[in-house]
């Protein structure tokens, strides 16, 4: 029998039976008795008083059944608050359906219930409401000057929901010793996640019982359920959240939104009857959370040899409507500053962040949480010292790194850096792409003619699997440093394993089977994988900050090691051998020195289920276990993408000629799965520097509102990615470090770092556009 | 994003399609391929209170030349249109449309009908002096591509009528060229470029209302070669002939450059010349 290892091979995925055949069980799919469907209606309008909602006519619509608004005794009490103790942070309410006032343009006013979705969209278009119109807020940076007519919330009459400044050294002082001083006055583009299923949602109360199931296409099942059973003021164990096959994430879902809450109360409303919302394109675009609408304002300081001396930073980043739940409006503006500094040393450090109220769609976590933003800033930097200092960017660059002598290195935000592996990525990087042979493209375009061509360069570090200490969501009411991992030897002596992960298509039951096959000493074949059931698992805080490999991975090593433990205990005394001579391997126990096994996993599964009177004295029956693991700091994933665009001049056409990304995801469980997670973040990160751009008008109209005008790349537009590895195991028990993000950081640097190379200008707001490019061209 | 209501009628002929139509007053909508209608209607801009569907209407799908001109039925795919070889331009042009979901659907006349600018068969219809079939319920008509568009989505067509034929005369020479955001996407600016005997007929998309047919004067007869300078001399003609707006996807000034430069691309197709693009040798 083949002992080799699970993990480091791509086994063929647990998911794809069903996932590639068309027998995926998504909420969107899901079909129960008497069920009936949500349409939502939404605000028409960015800020406004509501002065009346009737109903009286919806309600007379064939097939409505029932109407809820804001004021309905089942939702009126209810709202959703954001809480973190975080000093300069500003708690607001949002209510599951808009009261008094709407304060955005989607926001949900009122929810239609009806026997399908066409007959609750013709309800929806039948219900009335006044707005009284108030003056909207739509950019997050207006001068500050200009007064703020209407706050988006009482509670912060400025508009500002969190500031926050990081400090350490002395800025002044290092700028003022700097050789050269250089200011850049960066916005990015804002985006939305768009899975390509949208948000979804089924809830069903039982009276009796008290007991609400919630099926949802949620990345984070136990949060749900915790923030739920307050809302809901139910024991928590009454509620049960299941997030089946869930057709991708990217951060949106990892929110409970307004509409979950809403959909879970009426459902309680109508005992008995399960409600269905399935989420479409034109309300995803409009009202999921979007992110990255940012503003940075730098200036950096440089020594004559291109040290990095000194960074100041003021930091807007546009939190929309309301402050997201339960992450709050610090999610993007906290890790903007927190990860400014990305891979390079620097010791003073000086960064003002604000996440400022707007009446556009709630900002939440979208993969890459601000880091896309950051890169751009922080390559934007490096490429302007170099020119100041007449130095190679990429010696600039490496100048500054943060090596593996330097571990662990104290970033200026105080997050610990346990990686120093960005010089091997960007070496590795710059080999496989062949610097030299571009430049000599590049210098021989500029001599003989042709497209300009430029080069880009990003490199960045991704935190992963933050632990305790550094929990995603500072000082919020819950820690995300833990996951817990449940492994069942069942009688016949295969694998059921519960685990705390969810999967959005990333493959997670293929990864934490690999995981603990190895750990046990089992066959990947022999392991099967419960995941998304809040009553099948016993905890897991789910997909977001590239987490679950490193937290879910490690529990889920614990648990088999630990099950192995007491399998191999349970068999030496059944063999009356002593357990450190034995091994359990491919579900056989061996002794050293043996060839053959002395006894099958599924014997002592046999004995610890079905045969207590075998059972050796002091041993329980069953076999089973549970863990939980905490990385407590978390690891850190360098990474280096360098790519080569020409530009056309007479069209503004952007062709990418090569694009490489070396990443260092630590030890690679499965080879296919990293380099797909590499490959779709790179592809998100393209699409938002070159495609994605959500747009508002001035009066906060969503200008982009369907695929028509917010441009999704496909895979006709994305190049091939050439990617590669070095692997320095993390220190946490499967040596793994997160990879789910990475990819989308650098695509902002280095599309706008390869226009700027080619043309020798400044880029310094997103999207890059072939209309963008050619306006750069003909000044 | 759920269709409104509606009455659905499967037409099993011209004449029952046009009586349903007629009999629906203004409130009738002609089902095709469905690629711009459906859409419409899930995002309930268009509340049509009858469908009628031609789909199944024999004989609507032919294609055949006579006498220099392409006879296409109304219900001929884009996927067909791009697959024939009677018509080249027309071909060339019916590729750049959608991806293939799109074109193995759409069809040339709910194409022509649905008369989008930016879409790339008006274009060529008009770059053709092409002309439509028309049945409606005072018999039947022939609309010249020159009178059929009106404006951004808006046709000469009544409520009440239908395309029934397209006539696409086939040019002796021909070019198209295209910049869309990404692969399939509505052109940013089109130009499809015919030659017919002595007469360059350039046509751009995306520009206007409504696919632009240049005027350039006398400088469109050409005798003999179409000399690369005077591919130039067109193009810059072009590009002074449009006046295109500023969108989310481009100011005025970037359509009038890319008027310029997609009409050199065509009318180097038409000439036989190399495309004037610098590639990297």
């Amino acid at each position: 029998m083949d002992h080799t290892p699970a993990a480091g091979t791509s086994v063929r995925r647990k998911e794809d039976a069903r996932l590639l055949t068309g027998r995926g069980r998504f909420v969107s799919d899901l079909a129960l008795p008497r069920m009936r469907h949500v349409a939502f209606v939404r605000s028409p309008v960015a800020h406004g008083r509501i002065t009346g909602i009737d109903t009286a006519e919806a309600l007379e619509v064939e097939g409505v059944s029932a109407v809820f608004t804001g004021e309905h005794p089942a939702i009126g009490p209810v709202a959703l608050r954001a809480q973190s103790a975080l000093p300069g942070y500003v708690e607001t309410d949002q209510p599951p359906l808009a009261r008094g006032k709407v304060r955005f343009a989607g926001e949900a006013v009122a929810a239609v219930v009806a026997d399908d979705r066409y007959l609750a969209e013709d309800g929806a278009e039948a219900v009335v409401v006044d707005y009284e119109p108030l003056t909207p807020t739509v950019c997050a940076w207006a001068e500050p000057t200009d007064p703020v007519h209407d706050p988006v919330h009482e509670q912060a009459p400025d508009n500002l929901l969190l500031s926050r400044t990081f400090r350490a050294g002395d800025v002044d002082a290092a700028l003022a010793g700097a050789h050269v001083v250089v200011d850049r006055e960066l916005t990015t583009n804002r985006h939305g996640g768009n899975p390509i299923e949208c948000r979804a949602g089924v809830a069903r109360y039982e009276a009796a019982d008290r007991k609400l199931t919630f099926l949802s296409g949620t990345q984070v099942p136990w949060i749900v359920r915790t923030q739920l059973a307050e809302l809901l003021d139910l024991p928590e164990g009454n509620i049960r959240v299941i997030a089946p096959d869930v057709g991708g994430g990217f951060g949106v879902k990892a929110v409970l939104y307004p509409e979950d809450v809403a959909l879970c109360l009426m459902a309680m409303a109508m005992p008995g009857t399960a409600l269905k919302w399935v989420e479409d394109r034109v309300e995803h675009l409009l009202a999921a959370t979007h992110a990255r609408d940012h503003r940075y304002v730098l200036r950096a300081g440089f020594a004559a040899d291109g040290e990095l001396l000194a960074v100041q930073a003021d930091v807007w980043c546009n939190a929309g409507a309301y402050s997201v739940y339960p992450w709050t409006a610090g999610i993007e503006p906290l890790m903007a500053g927190g990860l400014l500094t990305g891979p390079y040393k620097l010791a003073d450090y000086r960064c003002t962040v604000r996440g400022v109220a707007t009446n556009t769609s709630p900002s939440g976590p979208y993969r890459g949480v601000a880091r896309p933003s950051t890169v751009f800033a922080m390559e934007a930097l490096m490429d302007s010292g170099a020119r100041a200092l007449a130095m190679d960017p990429i010696a600039l660059r490496r100048r500054n790194l943060i090596l593996p002598a330097d571990i662990p290195y104290r970033m200026p935000s105080r997050l610990v850096d346990d990686s120093g592996a960005y010089e091997a990525c960007l070496d590795q990087a710059i080999a496989t792409f062949d610097l030299e042979r571009w430049r000599a493209e590049q210098t021989r375009r500029r001599v003989e003619g042709g497209r300009p061509l430029g080069i880009g360069v990003g490199l960045y570090n991704e935190l992963t699997g933050l632990g305790r200490a550094a929990s995603a969501g500072p000082r919020m009411a819950f820690r995300t440093g833990h996951d817990a991992c449940t492994v069942r030897i069942n009688p016949d002596g295969a694998v059921t394993v519960f685990s705390g992960v969810t999967s959005q298509g990333q493959g997670l039951e293929t990864t934490m089977a690999q995981v603990v096959a190895d750990a046990l000493g089992v066959a990947y074949e022999a392991v099967e994988v419960r995941i998304g059931d809040t009553d099948q698992s016993l905890w897991g805080f789910g997909a977001f900050s590239s987490r679950q490999a490193v937290i879910g991975g490690g529990a889920a090593h614990l648990a088999g090691e630990h099950v192995r433990g007491k399998a191999l205990a349970l068999a030496a005394a059944l063999r009356e051998a002593p357990v450190e001579d034995l091994d359990l391997r491919g579900g056989q126990v061996y002794m050293a020195g043996q060839e053959k096994p002395i006894i099958s996993l599924a014997e002592v599964a046999k004995v610890a289920y079905l045969q207590s009177d075998r059972l050796p004295e002091g041993f329980e029956p069953g076999l089973e276990g549970t863990k939980f693991y905490d990385p407590i700091r978390g690891a850190f994933a360098a990474g280096a993408q360098i790519a080569a665009l020409e530009f056309d001049p007479a069209t503004g056409e952007i062709g990418i000629l090569d694009w490489v990304c070396v990443e260092d995801a630590g030890r690679i469980v499965h080879p296919v799965i990293v380099d797909g997670q590499i490959a779709g973040s790179i592809a998100q990160g393209i699409g938002g520097a070159m495609y994605e751009h959500l747009v508002y008008d001035d009066a906060g109209n969503l200008a982009t509102g369907t695929l028509l005008d917010y441009l999704m790349p496909t895979a006709g537009e994305i190049p091939e990615l050439r990617i590669g590895h070095v692997s320095t195991p993390a220190a946490n028990p499967t040596g793994v470090r997160g990879v789910g993000e990475g990819g989308t950081l650098a695509p902002n640097a280095v599309v706008a770092g390869a226009l700027a190379d080619a043309l020798g200008v400044e880029i310094d707001d997103l999207p890059v556009t072939p209309a963008r490019v050619w306006e750069l061209m003909h000044p | 994003m759920k269709c409104p209501p509606f009455d659905y009628h499967r037409a099993t002929g011209v004449d029952d399609a046009v009586a349903a139509l007629g009999a629906a007053g203004d409130e009738g909508k002609i089902l095709a391929g469905g690629q711009s209608l459906v859409p419409v209607l899930a995002l309930r801009l268009a509340r049509p209170a009858v469908l009628v569907d031609v789909n199944r209407i024999p004989g609507l799908a032919g294609l055949e030349v006579r006498d220099g001109v392409l006879h296409a039925g109304a219900l001929v795919r884009h996927l067909a249109l791009a697959g024939q070889g009677l018509h080249p331009l027309a071909a060339e042009a019916a590729r750049w449309i959608g991806h293939t979901a799109i074109r193995s659907r759409g069809t040339l006349a709910g194409s022509l009908a649905h008369a989008d600018p930016a879409a790339e068969l008006p274009a060529v219809l008009r770059a053709c002096d092409g002309a439509v079939q028309v049945a409606g319920p005072s018999g039947t008509r022939r609309v010249r591509a020159d009178d059929l568009f009106l404006g951004a989505l808006q046709s000469a067509l009544d409520d009440t009528e239908m395309i029934t034929g397209v006539e696409l005369p086939v040019p002796d020479a021909w070019g198209f060229a295209e910049l869309a955001r990404r692969h399939g996407d509505f052109a940013v600016v089109s130009v499809a470029a015919a030659r017919f005997g002595d007469r360059v007929r350039i046509v751009v998309g995306g520009v206007a209302g409504v696919p632009h047919l240049v005027d350039a004067g006398d400088l469109a007869t050409v005798d003999g070669e179409l000399s690369a300078d005077r591919v130039a001399i067109l193009a810059a003609a072009a590009a002074d002939d449009v006046d295109p707006a500023t969108d989310l996807h481009g100011s005025a000034g970037y359509r009038r450059a890319l008027t310029e430069q997609m009409t050199l691309r065509a009318l180097a197709d038409l000439a036989g010349q190399p495309r004037p693009v610098r590639e990297p040798a």
